[in-house]
């Protein structure tokens, strides 16, 4: 028997996601994850998933993997003692920062502490002008000395980071070899291997993240790979990107700060996959867990990235132009916007009086009030219980749920400082929960000038699909699409992903003065360096897709537009790409300038397409098992005026089209379709409810 | 308050949507904008005024601005009354008609439904340069505002969407950087376009009529708020003094004073007793004054208070007129930023002895202004360089204070210095903390900033505006004061230390060097934890000899503290 299973692993707060693939069969399991070693619940998941579906380590072709380990390291800051080689006189730009403050008047902030103390931040002579020119040769004894001081203190890892060396690596390069020649077991990043580009602390700051955050990576993936060969597994193991690919698990031994963000950005892709497969171009992407909720783009089928986040204590808020005090990391990445609002969110009243819900969140310990096991501050979740909207059993009977706990702390904590009723301020705590989950949608789409009422919002996470459509109708969206296993989806993605290379040069010069043969010449070399890398992992001329960009904006702005060359009308040429970036212009900010425009960078993104991608419009059975419900619930509906009788069914069952309200459930989810909307299953298998007008 | 029929959910749904509208506004600046003042320091700030000029929210931008927003809608008021129509744009940058300083050009965009106002999209930008006698108009030594630039009374720059030429014309024709200060002026409309869109989206949503008792009720939820801390601080009256160094022409102390009156849940501050207003530029207009004022009182109180004109309501502001703080035309006002920090450190002073736990030490004292100007050597092309060094901020009851951070009243940004270099004829030589700058107390305060610049242009005119020279920012409760500010200026290797306001010109090469005041401390620094003062040392942020001097702690040869040592040396120091 030919390699033809397919794995993907995601790892979560609380449970390790595996998806298994072989022809149309699909199998999935959540396993509780061991957040000390991570790789012990993908090894065991991994044995438990094969015995079930009854494939051999042999059978296997590849292993996906979406991993928190880069994260966590940050959010737990375990990392690795960091030092940091600067140029003399630039000590502080790590921790001086863009000196922001994320709120305003706010006399009780701390400043986090940065990656690298101030005792580990090493200066050595050497400058390099603003064009290139180097004023100061690198004082090479003072980097030997540098590193040795560093060593001795206990530094396992190294980056190195010079004034304007973007403009001409040959310090950080040699700065590197005189490290590997002294010292050649340390780990050294130098900022020009990571980012190129202009801005001293951004690229000082993402260097100093992968420095920090690559022994522990490394460490991991090496252990996994061990694992995973004394299984008898030889296939090999990919890891996802921040920005949603796939990539070799050795360039994440290195570059780990384009990984920090793995997994999360698999589900966008895979959503993605999923809106092709079934027609739907434009598709807010929507994922709900325990603590967090957050939102992406998909907008003519393609996602919605950014080249710049940062890493703040685990949430972003939707206020993405303040620059302050988490961990800010210059790296493409799905452009997602998170919230603090998930099903564990508690609902607090200010002294105000005003209804809060979030950004505390109680976690899986203490948990929801009606999870009976010690949490007393009524959640999201107890919400949707007191209001019927979650069953009162959770996780195929395993869990209990306590609906007389969960009303009772709703009435004591808010309906009576309100002077509500119970069922008024349990509705109440869903729909604030709602709005401030509307604001990340509002962060990647109204903000970018995209009108979120011509998208249809796909749902998923284990508390997005009770969800969606009360949040839909915030957004006055009309369409809302819950792929097959919801609470799996971000491993599915990756099983849709593919394998990315970006690559990037620096073509800075006036629009009126770019030569287009030079930049013909520069499209083509990206071309040829990215069929050859695709190819060297085994991607034939065929299977590889290759997508330019430009980045332009107008004379002295400091945010370019990417606009794809796919875009540019007719031939390339001045004229064209002029138009095509006022035209992109427009669409953003509702002008143009007249000024000269600048031609900033030729951007390229090379997929190899695997030919083992899952394909959404042709996805097998589903081993989940079908589970007796009761054929009825009382359910509030605010639209509805109150308690409403409601069906419920298992998702398994589901046929036809059936009007709201409507409850379809299954193990890893609770889908609530309202009453008017009208639910009906599509060729993918997606759920897909249509609001009424 | 009266009582309104209000959905609790509702107004959460709607403060949120209002904040959510000011930051996409601010977000859009810092998109479109092409001078590094504004997209990289962050120079701008953004607001959302109902029909009656109320504040409804402010982006997290500079904050000193906005309190000054309700006389500008006055001065616009004044002017146009009902001669307002969809598609206006008004401008305005003249400090005694609405405005601040010149550089800060006001654009309000009204906005209607169906021929009615409903409020005003608002976008105050720092302008490099708006023309008069120095490049980028911040001059602390001019003496009438008629040297200070192109002054802008209220006026249409669009006219029901049609755009004044006329007014565009003269503008490009007296500032420094016409391509610059337009494309600037670009952005801010496309901001205020922004900021219309969203808002009118939100008054459809909920019908004008309905969403006015909202925006009511939450503009009485930010004055409940503000009345229930006021409430909670202990009645009385307190008076503090602060100083600026001089006013540019000599360096005779100028002094802000302010008493501060709790009664109840009422504030009432005044500034009796300040300086007759200067001949120097930093005479503040009296809107900047209480816009400082409000931003003091706000960071005494509690995170969850919205930033609307509720808080406001709960205070009186008086300042003597023919003052620094409410001065008489033709008084130049270019520098008055230093002075509105000034404000905010006396008034914080002040409440430090009602509240000390709500407030902190004093800061850096405001950002210090460098600005170089001049003519590109071979192509005659003008570049002005505006540099803001931020900031330290003073410790805190229970903390350290920050470093490497904005002044609170502000939430600017720093610019690059790798874009700085790219930018313009400038080498940037160092940028850093400075050791021992911090004023000593059981919590120190932060470090102050150092930045040295080299010039690579053949000449420019150079402009210094700093302070704390002379006045070094306060301690609180036992806590000592943070380092006096230095600016150090070497030509051939001659050092020359000069004043905390320079206007001189500079030649290619010449060094500046400016090293920022740090922040006080708070509490009694023989109190501070031993191990936390070796740690500053191993950081080198304080040297072996400060900690012994200030802290009584004795640094042993292997770095960490000596314990016996140490506490002879405290003994003694309490002693003393």
């Amino acid at each position: 028997m030919s390699k033809s299973v397919r794995i993907a692993v995601d790892i979560g707060g609380t449970f390790t996601d595996l998806v298994l693939l072989r022809g149309s069969d699909t199998h999935f399991l959540k396993q509780a994850s061991t957040p000390e070693r991570p790789e012990d619940a993908v090894i065991e998941g991994i044995c438990h998933i094969m015995r079930a579906a009854g494939v051999t380590p042999g059978d296997i072709a590849e292993v996906l993997h979406g991993t928190t380990v880069g994260s966590n390291t940050l959010l737990q800051k375990a990392g690795a003692r960091t030092g940091l080689i600067t140029t003399k006189g630039f000590r502080d730009v790590l921790e001086i920062g863009r000196v922001r403050t994320p709120d305003m008047f706010d006399l009780t902030w701390q400043k986090p502490d940065p990656l690298v103390p101030r005792r580990h931040r090493a200066e050595v002579r050497e400058r390099i002008l603003t064009d290139g020119t180097v004023l100061e040769p690198l004082d090479r004894d003072g980097v030997v000395l540098a590193t040795r001081q560093l060593l001795e203190d206990g530094v396992r890892s190294i980056a190195v980071c010079f004034i304007n060396s973007y403009r001409n690596p040959v310090h950080e390069r040699e700065a590197e070899e005189v490290i590997a020649e002294n010292f050649p077991d340390v780990p050294v990043t130098t900022s020009v291997s990571v980012l190129p580009e202009i801005k001293e602390y951004e690229r000082t700051s993402t260097t100093v993240v992968n420095a920090y955050v690559r022994p522990s990576l490394s460490g991991y993936l090496t252990s996994l790979e061990r694992g995973l060969r004394d299984m008898g597994i030889d296939a090999p193991l990919l890891v996802s990107t921040s920005n949603g690919g796939l990539s070799a698990a050795r360039t994440a031994q290195k570059k780990p700060v384009f990984f920090i963000s793995s997994g999360r950005s698999a589900g966008v892709v895979g959503a993605t996959r999923m809106g092709a497969a079934v027609g739907e171009d434009n598709l807010i992407v929507f994922d709900m867990g325990g603590t967090t909720a957050s939102a992406a783009l998909v907008h003519n089928g393609e996602l919605s990235r950014t080249n710049e986040y940062e890493f703040r204590a685990g949430i972003s808020t939707p206020s993405r132009f303040i620059k302050a005090g988490g961990y800010m990391m210059r790296v493409p990445t799905v452009d997602v916007a998170e919230v603090g609002s998930g099903g564990g969110s508690v609902a607090w009243i200010d002294a105000g009086g005003l209804l809060n819900v979030g950004p505390v969140s109680s976690g899986a310990v203490p948990g929801p009030v009606c999870y009976g096991l010690g949490g007393d501050k009524p959640t999201v979740s107890d919400a949707n219980v007191a209001l019927g909207l979650l069953p009162a059993e959770l996780a195929g009977g395993s869990l209990t749920l306590d609906v007389d706990a969960a009303r009772r702390a709703i009435e004591r904590d808010v309906a009576a400082p309100l002077g509500l009723d119970t069922d008024a301020a349990a509705r109440g705590i869903a729909d604030v929960a709602n709005v401030n989950m509307a604001r990340a949608i509002r962060a990647v789409t109204v903000e970018r000038g995209v009108d979120p009422r011509d998208f249809t919002l796909l749902a998923f996470g284990g508390s997005g699909p009770v969800h969606a459509c009360d949040l839909a109708r915030v957004l006055d969206i009309r369409r809302v699409l819950f792929p097959p296993m919801p609470g799996v989806f971000t491993a599915m993605g990756m099983l849709a992903g593919d394998v990315e290379r970006y690559s990037i040069r620096v073509y800075p010069t006036l629009l009126g003065q770019a030569d287009f043969a030079e930049v013909a010449r520069l499209v083509a070399e990206l071309q040829d360096e990215a069929r050859a890398t695709l190819g060297e992992e085994g991607y034939s001329a065929g299977q590889v897709r290759l997508d330019v960009e430009f980045d332009l904006r107008f004379e002295g702005q400091d945010n370019e537009v990417a606009v794809a060359l796919s875009s540019v009308a007719g031939e390339l040429s001045r004229d064209t790409v002029r138009t095509a970036f006022l035209n992109a212009y427009l669409a953003i900010y509702g002008y143009v300038s007249t000024d000269e425009i600048e031609f900033v960078n030729v951007r390229l993104i090379g997929r190899g397409m695997r030919e083992a991608r899952v394909d959404f419009a042709n996805v097998g059975a589903i081993a989940d098992a079908v589970r007796e419900r009761p054929a009825n619930r009382r359910v509030y509906f605010a639209s509805a005026g109150g308690w409403c009788e409601t069906p419920v069914v298992d998702r398994q069952m589901f046929s036809g089209e059936r009007t709201g309200p409507l409850i379809i459930e299954s193990s890893d989810t609770t889908i609530v379709v309202p009453p008017g909307a009208r639910a009906s299953l599509d060729a993918a298998g997606n759920i897909r409810a249509d609001l009424e007008d | 308050m009266t009582r309104r029929n209000i959905d609790p959910v509702t107004l959460a749904v709607v403060n949120s949507a209002l904040e959510t509208i000011v930051d996409e506004m601010a977000y859009t600046v810092m998109r479109t904008s092409r001078s590094p003042l504004v997209r990289d320091v962050l120079d701008y700030s953004c607001t959302l005024c109902d029909a009656k000029g109320r504040i409804l929210a402010q982006a997290k931008t500079v904050a000193l601005h906005l309190g000054a927003v309700p006389e500008a809608i006055i001065a616009v008021q004044e002017e146009f009354g009902d001669d307002m129509a969809p598609g206006d744009i008004i401008v305005l940058n003249d400090p005694y008609q609405g405005g601040m300083h010149l550089p800060d050009i006001f654009m309000f965009k009204p906005i209607f439904i169906e021929g009615v106002l409903q409020g005003y999209a608002i976008v105050i930008t720092h302008h490099c340069d708006v023309g008069g006698r120095v490049p980028g108009s911040n001059a602390a030594d001019s003496t009438e505002i008629f040297q200070e630039g192109l002054r802008i009374p209220p006026i249409k720059l669009h006219d029901a969407g049609e755009p004044n030429k006329t007014l565009l014309s003269l503008i490009r024709k007296n500032v420094r950087l016409p391509g610059m200060v337009i494309g600037d002026l670009e952005s801010q409309i496309a901001t205020c376009n922004i900021g219309e869109r969203d808002f009118v989206a939100l008054i459809s949503r909920y019908g004008a009529d309905q969403l006015s008792d909202y925006l009511d009720e939450l503009l009485d939820y930010g004055e409940k708020l503000t009345r229930d801390a006021i409430s909670s601080w202990p009645d009385g009256t307190y008076t503090f003094t602060d100083h600026i160094d001089g006013d540019g022409f000599d360096d005779r102390a100028i002094p802000i004073v302010c008493t501060l009156k709790v009664d109840g849940d009422h504030l009432t501050v005044d500034f009796e007793g300040t300086s007759h207003q200067v001949r120097g530029a930093i005479n503040s207009t009296f809107s900047f004054c209480k816009s400082s004022t409000y931003s003091a009182v706000r960071c005494a109180l509690e995170q969850r208070v919205p930033n609307n004109s509720g808080v406001y309501r709960c205070m009186t502001i008086t300042a003597p007129k023919g003052s620094i703080l409410n001065p008489e035309m033709p008084a130049p006002v270019a520098a008055r930023a230093l002075t509105g920090y000034r404000v905010q450190d006396t008034v914080m002073g002040a409440l430090a002895q009602a509240v000390p736990d709500k407030v902190r030490a004093a800061g850096e004292g405001g950002n210090t202004v460098i600005c170089f100007g001049g003519y590109d050597r071979e192509t005659r092309e003008p570049f002005i360089l505006v540099d803001m060094i931020n900031g330290a901020w003073g410790a805190r009851h229970d903390a350290d204070g920050i470093e490497g951070v904005t002044n609170p009243a502000q939430n600017m940004s720093n610019m690059p210095v790798e874009t700085l270099e790219a930018k313009y004829p400038v080498r940037l030589e160092h940028y850093g903390y400075r050791t021992d700058s911090c004023g000593a107390g059981e919590y120190r305060g932060g470090l102050g900033l150092t930045r040295q610049y080299r010039l690579l242009a053949r000449e420019a005119t150079l402009q210094l505006r700093s302070d704390r020279y002379d006045h070094p920012p306060y301690g609180l409760c036992g806590g000592g004061p943070g380092a006096p500010s230095r600016n150090v200026f070497w030509r051939e290797g001659a050092r020359e230390d000069l004043p905390s306001k320079v206007t001189r010109f500079v030649q290619t090469d010449d060094v500046l060097r400016h090293d920022q005041a740090g922040g006080g401390g708070f509490g009694d620094p023989l109190k501070r934890d031993v191990a936390q003062v070796a740690s500053d040392v191993r950081d080198e942020k304080i040297t072996p000899a400060f900690a012994a001097e200030n802290f009584g702690v004795v640094i042993a040869d292997d770095g960490g503290a000596d314990p016996e040592a140490t506490d002879k040396l405290r003994k003694q120091m309490s002693a003393r």
